[in-house]
This record gives structure tokens, C-alpha cells and sequence, in this order.
């Protein structure tokens, strides 16, 4: 413990400047300085030593070698080169340079300082101190002024030395002059008494190369330690400076620190770490999410901060629950009987007395590291939880209280009194199963407690698993216990760390400009969730709240499909593809539904869960007591072309452009079969979807929904095109295509726009703004009935088609279409505000995008719909992505290339996203006049509605025709 | 009894609502597990309210002075639990309270309960709706004061009505999200409660709506005490239109009128 609260936190990382600390150290403090830092090192805290001299000079003088998981690098010759020290030897890691031409210029540079110093009197000699670094040494030259005194010009030589005869600024001036003269561009100039020395690095580059590590590794800003002098380098701009002298002036943190006083901060540093103290977030506006701790809204912050890894979710509850609390442990795809989500056993509750009061501290959700920190200053609590997913079976949390709070308890318990619960101690780990006839999950967990001066500490590992009725998953669980306490809890964070910060390499989103930092927070927040819901293991059932709370029970609908999927195709490849999987594995199911509704192909349910039937529930209660028919099950049949489109959308975006061809052969053929065995002809010879319901739930029961007809047309399209890739001339392809052809689709040529269904355009036309301002669930506002009677949608319906299938639509009918429904639509389902955002920016107009765009970043951070407590709109999140992604950025998986073509709201002057595309890590940067393209290997682009163009690594810039220009492209 | 034994106190007058409000009183007794007390202002008739209290088994206790701040005073007695007086005259009357009834429940401090003059009557009072607005300053007092209140086991039932500015922006599944926020809303603001009915329109007119459909004994409304004009609509509209005996909750700043 220290009492400078800059100093009292767990850093990750040192970066120490060697030469400003060896300069105000004894020999033996320097000895007791490398021994800290040679235990840090072991205890795996990554050490950068920055230094002037050369490595062979370094390693003399720092002396040590990291035994252990440590990892030390030395950075030597002021940024020139840096080497990672590995056993008894080092490797270089970076390096820079020079080239033959910076060569010249160093050289040519350097001699026409020494020849402008020769003419004011000096001797100036030039050496080579490095590769990238040269040095004038100017001594006074003639004694011939009595006084003493250098006059330039006066003819008589100097003789005092460099700097004190012409001074620091000016000597700088004329050293950059003479750079230039010399094509030597930006040089680091650093004036010394007797010299001046150009370079081509400074120990800044040895500060950046620290910081792009660690940020690698998850390690920034508050996470670093940097010693060093009182301005850090600027890559390190947010770390904590501790200046190495004891007549240090402050620094930006207030800190001083003799040698003494600096050895005494780094063992504090391994004394935290052996006393098991809870590990910091650097809390870095950009990438923290403050959970919201009113009252109200506790449990959807409970939502909100949940974490997961794909495989297995946890709810941000508080450690020590309350009757308030919702704590949830959930397993992907682990149903009961019921086909609900099993809760799994609670692993993160402790019991403390006397128990914190509601709104004290606050939880603070690390978007970049996946980890859930808690602070109550108050009362003196401090954790920290993740659930790993570098190693998807483990989690762990961190505890710091007062001593007198902490109480003993059990560390797995159960999570409600519904579900059959066993507990037991199997040596020192507690081991609990919650079981059902289907399904167990067994939760191992252990805990380590300290205390020291009055504060208890608490560690607790926990490893689970999985496993069918019957069989045990007990011993698998503390076996996986074992290898995480093998592990430890620091080494667990760090690889934690590390894992998320890959997954943000390929997924991080920013944005510039007017009011741009939240939405960046509430963007990074979606995509956060996203990143964490999918697991990339065998299949993953995605449902409509994740792993995030108990609503809507785990059941995988549409949203996985249409918006999800095509955000992690992007993000997380692997994922989208064990998406796929769950719907594949349940073709059996969904082809046994479609025989059972005397059709053929594969029918997917509404609602699906473990066995891939439609579990939508038929009949629900209206709140009045009345059991009331759900149309959606029987009759939301759009579903089955969603299925198809998330297959087809993941083999055009992705590098597995096969998988159409191979493993999702079915998804496209089998759904096109149904439709083709479910559209019914007319007399003249026209087809026809009867009963259907579209994405517009306020009209249940509908025929020839706009939607439904033109997505099953295209699915119609896709099968036949996938079965003449096989066989040209397969009869069933013909078919499909001629009922394609003659299916009905509401286009109305007259008016420019579609119908949504038969007999829309003769309902009340009423606009949503004339009775209250979207986004409002209008039906309650009005009644279903009277909704149902007028031409107010709930969401995109006819438009949904302009953000799926555009090829699929009259060209040119989005305009005509946003004017006519977008006014209609009441945005009362949180999928809405999300795609008409992407719509609206795709129709040119950006701004009115931004605030639907804002609505649907707000929905589970602001609760709109006031369900957030029962977890997250995933759906809503993929949306937001999409929004940027296809409606801002205006992306597009073109045959041949990646079309971009983006149009910003004012208030945003950059976009930028990283992603993956065909195999290629791409960022796509756009601004309002020029778009940026980095990529790891070449991509064809087509931008702003060009001809095609290739971008090779590392990155290619376009200007943006003028608005008008663009616009009319656009069209 | 004792002096500091609480009682709830029917204030009863000469009008024919005094059986009311000593039947009431005796419920609402039964349901804080406390006796009854009865007060009378004034000479008038003193032996036909001694004797209808004594038929109630009550005792009754005559004052002199000023009605209403006598009144008043007798309320607020250390040991009064909680207040039952009459509503306005007649079923006719268009006033929800008289100007008595009107001084008492301004300016008490008790949970009071207003008898309307055509009340129904409960054999005994098990189920209680409880209006909520949604907000945590506003629900805590309301679940305090009843904790205070009730000592024996009543069904409470919470209604929630959305104003146009209040209503959910999105419902997804309209039935299983209104379920669910009913749900939440119960954790967040009236863990006790059994059930909750959520409406959305004009509050007063859903709070009697639901009152009737759901039989309940007892409607519990929290105010402000400031009823002026424009002021405590709510509880003005439903003391006005309600058959039900209303139990209005003293809380500053709080109320469904706001």
C-alpha cells in the first residue's frame, strides 16, 4: 500500500527509462532497482527498459534476466533498436533501418552543421554513434579573444563550449535548417553542451513500440507504470509517471519518488500481487461503460454488464445479491425440458454484513478487456470478474473489503429454489450441479482468502461444464479447476487481456466529431456484447438476449439470423459459422415441420431452441385474464428465407465461399423447396404466399406480404441458381424460377412503391407523428385493433427488403418507399430504429439517420423498452453494427469487390471500421470527402459508385466525388 | 386499551355515513391488528352515536371545539395508527370530500381512509390495489407506510398506468414484454405485491376500472396533501368516482397526481 493513490493500484506493465534513473541511483540502489524488477519480470509484469546506449552497453548495466513468464525487453539506442531478452540472450524485435538515401542525409546533415560550426570558430568533427544517428562534436576553436568571450563575427573564435556560445534554440534552428538543406526530413535534433546529434528515433519510438505491445496484450493507459521523466512519452501520454528522482519536479500525476521510494512503489507492486489484491481498469472514457446504479435500473445494469465468452454468460449482479439482484449463470445452447435456458449454478456471490446499500460505488464494465469492475469508496469494496475467454471453462473474480464485512459462504450456490440443485466439497474446491432430465452444468469453484491490516481479500477461480442427463460433469469441472489454479488468477487475466484485445483487432469501431465520443461508447458497447455472445465451438445457439437474463428463454429467432449474423460474419467469422451450424443441425426438425404442414423442404420454426421445433408459445395470457392465440408461430414464416439469406450472406462476405456449395447446401435448397411446395396459384396463373405474417406484427394474419413474398422469391432464386451450378438443366431449378417469376410481390407500378400486403393501401392512413413521436409501442397506445385497421407498422417491413435484397427490388423504389412508410412506422420493435437508420443513410440522408441511428444505441442503455432487465437486445446491436457498416459506410459484398460508399451525418467528420472481409482484415475509414482503405492483403474495392480498384497493403486513400455527384451515383 | 396502545380512529358525524365508517374502521382494525377508536365533534346527538358505536363495540370518545381542527388534533395523537372518516355527504354530491374531511386529510400526518357514500363494504378487506407511478421516491414511501400499516396478510395488487408520456417506447412481443416489465417493475418497486395490472390512459378512470375488476377492498393512493385547484387530480377523481374505500398515504411530494 502507498499513500500516493496514483501508486495504490496494480500496474501491468513498467517502462522505465533507464538513463533518467541510473543518473540519480547509488550502485546499491541500482542493485536493489534491478532485483525488483528481475521479481516483477517473474510474476509475468512485462518490463521496457528504454535506454541511449547500445544493447551490449544495456545488458551490462541492467544485469538481469527474467526467469519465469516474464517477458523484459531492452530498447536500446534511443529507439533505434529494441530486443526482447529470452534466456541468456537477446533477440531483436524491431528495429529501424536506415535507408541508403536516410543514410546520405544523416551524413550530409551532419557535415553542414559541422561546416557552419567550423565558420563560427569551432572544431567540429561528425561521428557515427549509430545507424540511425549522427553526432557534431564542436570544441572552441581560435584563442585569439582576450576577453574570452565568443563574438560571431567579430573575428575572433570562441571559447566557451557549444552551447553555452550560441545557445540551445539557436543551435536547434540552425541544426533543422541544415537538416532540411540536407533532405533529411524531421530529425530528432538534441543539443548538448559540446554537440548536436540528429537522429532518426528517439526513445518516443521505444515508447511506441512498448505501448502498441501492450495494447495487444489489453495493457493501457492507467495499466502502466511508466519511469521515467515528468512528461511521459506521448504513446504512453495516459500512463502514470513516476519521475525517478527524489528532486523531481511533479509530475502530471503529483508523484515524487526517490531511488529509494521507486524500489519501495515496485515491490508494492509484487506485494499486491502476492496478497491476491483486485487488479485495476484503466479507466479510459473511450472504452469504459459506467453501469447505471439508480435504484430502477439496477437490474438492467445487471444486463448490461453482463460477460460472456460465447459459451457461457454471467450477469453483472453484486457480489452479494439481495432480493433486488437477478444473478444469472447460463450455458449456450443448454436447455431444459422445457426447451428454457438452464440457470446454471451462481458462482459470484459472497455474503457481506452488513450488505451495501443500493446506488453505492459504481460497476464499471471494461469494454476493451471484457472484464467488470466494482468500486464503493465508500465502503471500502473493490472486485473485478471475468469469464475468459481465452479459456472458455474458467472465470474468476477478485474481492477486497473490509475485514469485519466478509463473511463465510459457499462459493457456487443455487440459483433459484425452482431448479434441482446438489452441492459438495470435493477437497478444497465446492462443486455444485444444477440438473434437469435434460441437461446439468456443474460449476467447480475455490476460494483464497487474506487478510491483511483490516481488509480481506478474497480470490475465486471457478471452472464448469457441461453435460447430458445422467452423466456427471463434476470431475470434468474440477479438473478444469485444477488447470486454472495452475494457471493463476493473474496469468488467467492476462491471457483474458491479450484474447480481447485480438478480438478487437479485428472489430474495433470510431467515430469523430460532434457528439461522436458516446455514440463511439454506445457502437463499442454493441459490439462488445457481440463479440462476447457467440461461441466458435461445433454450433451456437444465439437467443434473442444472449446469455445476458431469462427473457424470451434462450429461444433463437430471426434476429440471430438477419441481425446478428451478419455483424459476427464480419467480426468474427468462425462465429457467423457456428451459427449456421445450429440451423443445420436442425434440418431434420425443421424438414419434419414442413412434412407435417403437408409441404416439402424444411420449414424453420419461429421460435427454436435445443430440438429445433417451433417452441413459440401458442396461447398467452393478455393480462386480463384472457388466454390469447400467438400468430407468430404459425404463421411468421419468413423465417425459413431468413435461414437461407444468413447462409448465403455468410458465404458472399466471408472466405468460405463454399459453404453454400457443401455444408449450407441445405439451408438454401431445402428452404426453397418449401417455399415452392407453400405458394398457391390464381386463375391467371399468378402465385400467391395466403396467412402470412410479416415483420409488421401489428397486421397479423395478412396474404402476400410484401416481405415474405419477395424474400421467398429470392430464396427461390438462390436454390435454383445453387442446383444449375450442379446440374444446368435440373428441372426443379426451372420450376423454381418460373414460380418465382409469376410469384406476386405488391409492387405498384403506378404509385413507385410496394404494398405490404394485399388490401394495405385501403386501410386508415394515419402518420405516426400526428399521434405521439416515435419510436412508440403505438398499439398500446391506440389498441391492437385500431392499429391493425390502419396503416401504422411496427417496423421495416417492405423496407427490410431494401436492406436485404435490394437486387430483389425495383431500382430506384427506396426513396419512394422510405417517403411512404417511414412516416407510418412507429418503430415499436427494437429491431427498427437500427435498419432504418442504414435505410435512411443509404437514401442520402444522413442526418435523419444519425437520430434513428441514436434511438437504437440508446434502447438497452437507456431502457427504452424497459425489458433490459431481462437482458440485452442482441438483435438491436447487430442492427447498430449494420447501421454503420452498410447504411453509414455503405458496404456491400459485391461479386468482385467490396463496394463502399459512405454518406455521414454532419456531426460525424470520421468513421472508421475494422473488419474482416473474404479472408482479409480490412479498416474501412471514411470521412466526408475521401475514404481510407487499410488491408493486410490486395482487396477490390469499389468506391462511391466507381469502376473497380485494388488496394494493396497497407493502404490506399480515395477522394470522394462531390455531393451531387455522389447522390446521383447513389441512385 | 391504553393510551399507547394504536388504534385507528373513525371519525364519525351525524350524517348517515357514521355506520359506514365505523364498519370500515373495524375492517381496516382487523387488517393492522389494531382497535378501534371512535371521535365525535359536538353535543348533537350524542346518544345515537353512542349508540351506534356501541353497537360496533367501539368506544367512543366526544369532543368539543371546532370540527374540523378538532378533529384534526384527534388524529394526530400519538397513538392513532391511522384516521377513517367519510366522504362527501351524498352520492350526489359532486365534491369528493367535504370541507372537514378536506382539513383532516391536507393536513395529517396518518394514513387516512375515506369512506365514499356508497361504498361496498367487504366482509373483510384481503385484497388492496395499489396505484404506482414507477419511481423509486415515490414507491419507497408507499411500501413504508404500508409496512407500518398492515399486520395481517392482504393481497396487494399493483396497478401501473402509462401516460402517453410514460408508455413503453418498443414492445416486441406486446403480451410478453408487458409481462415482463410488470415483473420488474413489481422487484423494483413493491416486492410484496402478488400480482400487478398495467393500463395505459387517463389514471383515475383505470384506477376505479381496475378496482372493479379486480373486487378490490381497498384502493391505496399516496398524495401530496396539497389539493388545491389543478392539484391531486388523481386522488380527487377517485375518491370521486370510486365505491371503494380509499386509503390515501400522506407523502410529501409524492402521488400519483404528480
Amino acid at each position: 500500500m502507498t499513500d500516493l493513490p496514483e501508486l495504490d493500484r496494480t500496474f501491468e506493465a513498467v517502462v522505465l527509462d533507464w538513463d533518467a534513473t541510473r543518473g540519480v541511483v547509488s550502485k546499491a540502489e541500482l542493485a536493489r532497482l534491478r532485483g525488483r524488477l528481475e521479481e516483477l519480470c517473474t510474476a509475468g509484469v512485462p518490463v521496457f527498459v528504454l535506454a541511449d546506449g547500445r544493447l551490449p552497453d544495456v545488458q551490462r548495466e541492467v544485469g538481469f534476466r527474467p526467469p519465469g513468464p516474464g517477458r523484459l525487453f531492452l530498447c536500446c539506442e534511443q529507439g533505434s533498436q529494441d530486443f526482447e531478452v529470452t534466456g541468456d540472450h537477446a533477440v531483436a524485435v524491431r528495429g529501424r533501418e536506415p535507408s541508403a538515401d536516410e543514410s546520405s542525409a544523416l551524413d550530409r546533415a551532419a557535415r553542414r552543421v559541422a561546416d557552419a560550426l567550423e565558420n563560427l570558430g569551432f572544431d567540429a568533427t561528425v561521428e557515427e554513434t549509430g545507424r540511425t544517428r549522427r553526432r557534431v562534436v564542436a570544441a572552441p576553436g581560435r584563442r585569439d579573444d582576450p576577453s574570452g568571450r565568443s563574438v560571431e563575427g567579430s573575428g575572433m573564435g570562441p571559447t566557451l563550449a557549444l552551447r553555452p556560445t550560441l545557445g540551445e534554440t539557436r543551435l536547434a534552428s540552425l541544426a533543422r535548417l541544415q537538416a532540411e538543406l540536407a533532405g533529411l526530413a524531421d530529425p530528432q535534433v538534441t543539443v548538448g553542451v559540446g554537440d548536436i546529434e540528429f537522429a532518426l528515433t528517439s526513445k518516443s519510438d521505444a515508447a511506441q513500440f512498448a505501448a502498441d505491445w501492450l495494447t495487444k496484450r489489453g495493457i493501457t493507459g492507467e495499466l502502466i507504470l511508466v519511469v521515467g521523466r515528468e512528461s511521459a512519452w506521448p504513446p504512453l501520454a495516459r500512463a502514470i509517471v513516476l519521475p525517478p528522482g527524489g528532486r523531481a519536479r511533479p509530475s502530471k500525476a503529483g508523484l515524487r519518488a526517490g531511488p529509494v521510494g521507486l524500489s519501495a512503489t515496485l515491490g508494492a507492486q509484487l506485494d499486491r500481487r502476492a496478497k491476491r489484491l483486485v487488479p485495476q481498469v484503466d479507466p479510459d472514457p473511450a472504452w469504459v461503460f459506467a453501469l447505471c446504479e439508480d435504484g430502477p435500473r439496477q437490474r438492467s445494469a445487471e444486463a448490461l454488464g453482463s460477460l460472456s465468452n460465447g459459451q457461457v454468460g454471467v450477469r453483472g449482479s453484486r457480489e452479494e445479491g439481495g432480493p433486488s439482484a437477478a444473478p444469472l449463470f447460463l450455458a449456450a445452447g443448454v436447455y431444459d425440458h422445457d426447451e428454457h435456458l438452464l440457470a446454471g449454478p451462481i458462482w459470484t456471490e459472497v455474503d457481506l454484513v452488513p450488505t451495501p446499500g443500493p446506488g453505492t460505488g459504481h460497476r464499471l464494465l471494461d469494454l476493451r478487456t471484457g472484464v467488470l469492475a466494482r468500486v464503493d469508496e465508500q465502503i471500502g469494496l473493490r472486485s473485478l470478474r471475468f469469464v475468459s475467454i481465452a479459456s472458455p471453462q474458467l472465470m474468476a473474480f477478485r474481492l477486497e473489503v473490509p475485514s469485519s464485512m466478509l463473511q463465510p459462504g459457499n462459493p457456487v450456490r443455487s440459483p433459484s429454489q425452482a431448479i434441482d440443485f446438489t452441492r459438495r466439497f470435493s477437497g478444497e474446491a465446492c462443486i455444485g450441479v444444477s440438473r434437469d432430465s435434460a441437461r446439468n452444468i456443474a460449476v467447480a469453484a475455490r476460494d483464497q482468502v487474506g487478510v491483511v491490516a483490516g481488509r480481506s481479500s478474497l480470490e475465486r477461480l471457478a471452472a464448469w461444464d457441461t453435460s447430458t442427463a445422467g452423466k456427471t460433469s463434476q470431475l470434468e469441472s474440477k479438473r478444469l479447476l485444477r488447470e486454472g489454479e495452475a494457471a493463476g488468477f493473474e496469468a488467467l487475466l492476462a491471457e483474458h487481456r491479450r484474447a480481447w484485445a485480438d478480438r478487437w483487432a479485428d472489430a474495433e469501431v470510431s467515430i469523430e466529431g460532434l457528439g461522436a465520443a458516446a455514440d463511439q461508447l454506445q457502437v463499442r458497447l454493441a459490439v462488445f456484447h457481440l463479440l462476447s455472445a457467440i461461441g466458435e465451438t461445433t454450433e451456437a445457439a444465439v437467443g434473442a438476449r444472449g446469455m445476458t437474463g431469462a427473457a424470451y428463454a434462450g429461444h433463437v429467432f430471426w434476429d440471430a439470423d438477419i441481425f446478428v449474423l451478419p455483424a459476427l460474419t464480419a467480426l468474427r467469422p468462425a462465429a457467423a459459422r457456428a451459427m449456421l451450424e445450429y440451423r443445420i443441425r436442425r434440418l431434420p426438425a425443421a424438414r419434419a415441420t414442413a412434412e407435417a404442414c403437408g409441404r416439402l423442404g424444411a420449414r424453420f420454426p419461429w421460435e427454436s431452441a435445443g430440438d429445433g421445433y417451433d417452441v413459440t408459445p401458442r396461447l398467452v395470457d393478455d393480462g386480463h385474464g384472457h388466454r390469447v392465440p400467438i400468430a407468430t408461430g404459425p404463421h411468421e414464416e419468413h423465417i425459413v428465407a431468413d435461414v437461407a439469406w444468413a447462409a448465403t450472406h455468410y458465404a458472399t462476405w466471408s472466405s468460405d465461399r463454399m459453404f453454400v456449395a457443401r455444408a449450407g447446401r441445405a439451408l438454401i435448397v431445402e428452404t426453397a423447396r418449401y417455399w415452392a411446395s407453400r405458394v398457391q396459384a390464381d386463375a391467371g396463373g399468378r402465385y400467391h404466399i395466403l396467412e402470412v405474417m410479416g415483420p409488421d406484427e401489428y397486421h397479423e394474419v395478412v396474404d402476400d406480404n410484401a416481405y415474405t413474398n419477395v424474400m421467398a422469391r429470392w430464396n427461390l432464386r438462390e436454390g435454383a441458381r445453387l442446383l444449375r451450378s450442379e446440374r444446368p438443366d435440373d428441372r426443379e431449378a426451372t420450376h423454381w424460377v418460373d414460380l418465382a417469376d409469376r410469384l406476386v410481390d405488391g409492387w405498384d407500378s403506378d404509385r413507385g412503391i410496394y404494398e405490404q400486403f394485399t388490401g394495405f393501401f385501403d386501410l386508415e392512413p394515419l402518420f405516426v407523428a400526428d399521434i405521439a413521436p416515435p419510436p412508440v409501442a403505438i398499439d398500446m397506445l391506440l389498441g391492437a385493433d385500431r392499429v391493425a385497421r390502419s396503416q401504422i407498422v411496427k417496423q421495416a417491413d417492405v423496407l427490410m427488403l431494401h436492406h436485404l435484397v435490394p437486387e430483389e427490388v425495383a431500382e430506384g423504389s427506396l426513396r419512394p418507399c422510405l417517403d411512404f412508410y417511414e412516416p407510418r412506422t412507429a418503430h415499436g420493435s427494437s429491431l427498427s430504429p437500427a435498419i432504418s437508420a442504414s435505410l435512411l443513410a443509404r437514401a442520402g440522408r444522413p442526418n435523419e439517420a444519425l437520430e434513428r441511428f441514436r434511438v437504437a444505441t440508446r434502447i438497452d442503455a437507456d431502457d427504452l423498452t424497459g425489458t433490459t432487465a431481462g437482458g440485452l437486445h442482441l438483435a438491436t446491436m447487430g442492427g447498430v453494427w449494420q447501421a454503420l457498416a452498410f447504411g453509414f459506410l455503405g458496404l456491400r459484398a459485391e461479386s468482385e469487390a467490396l463496394r463502399v460508399d459512405p454518406c455521414l451525418p454532419d456531426a460525424w467528420s470520421r468513421l472508421s471500421m475494422r473488419m474482416q472481409f473474404r479472408g482479409r482484415r480490412v479498416r474501412v475509414e471514411a470521412s466526408h470527402d475521401q475514404v481510407s482503405i487499410d488491408c493486410d492483403s490486395p482487396i477490390a474495392v469499389r468506391v462511391a459508385g466507381g469502376s473497380i480498384e485494388h488496394c494493396v497493403p497497407p493502404s490506399r486513400t480515395f477522394s470522394l466525388p462531390a455531393r451531387p455527384e455522389h447522390e446521383r451515383r447513389r441512385r | 386499551m391504553t393510551a399507547t396502545e394504536p388504534v385507528v380512529l373513525a371519525a364519525i358525524g351525524k350524517t348517515h355515513m357514521a355506520p359506514f365508517v365505523l364498519e370500515t374502521a373495524a375492517k381496516l382494525g382487523e387488517l393492522t391488528g389494531t382497535t378501534v377508536e371512535a371521535v365525535h365533534v359536538g353535543e348533537g346527538l350524542a346518544d345515537a352515536t353512542s349508540t351506534l358505536a356501541a353497537t360496533f363495540g367501539v368506544p367512543l370518545r366526544r369532543l368539543r371545539g371546532p370540527v374540523a381542527s378538532t378533529l384534526l388534533a384527534a388524529t394526530e395523537s400519538a397513538h392513532v395508527l391511522a384516521a377513517v372518516i367519510g366522504g362527501h355527504g351524498s352520492a350526489s354530491d359532486d365534491r369528493p370530500v367535504g370541507p372537514t374531511a378536506r382539513h383532516i386529510l391536507e393536513h395529517t400526518t396518518r394514513p387516512a381512509l375515506v369512506v365514499p357514500p356508497d361504498v361496498r363494504l367487504p366482509k373483510v378487506i384481503r385484497r388492496c390495489l395499489v396505484p404506482l407511478e414507477g419511481t423509486e421516491p415515490s414507491s419507497r414511501p408507499v411500501l413504508e407506510a404500508l409496512g407500518r400499516l398492515l399486520r395481517n396478510e392482504v393481497e396487494l395488487i399493483v396497478l401501473h398506468v402509462f401516460t402517453d408520456e410514460t408508455l413503453p417506447r418498443m414492445l416486441d412481443r406486446p403480451y410478453q414484454d408487458i409481462e415482463l416489465l410488470g415483473r420488474e417493475f413489481l422487484i423494483t418497486h413493491c416486492p410484496p405485491a402478488g400480482a400487478i395490472e398495467m393500463r395505459h390512459g387517463p389514471v383515475a378512470s383505470r384506477v376505479v376500472e381496475v378496482s372493479e375488476e379486480r373486487d378490490a377492498d381497498l384502493i391505496v393512493l399516496s398524495w401530496s396533501q396539497v389539493g388545491g385547484q389543478g392539484r391531486a387530480r388523481v386522488v380527487r377523481e377517485v375518491l370521486g368516482a370510486s365505491a371503494r374505500p380509499v386509503l390515501l398515504l400522506p407523502i410529501a411530494g409524492v402521488g400519483p397526481e404528480q
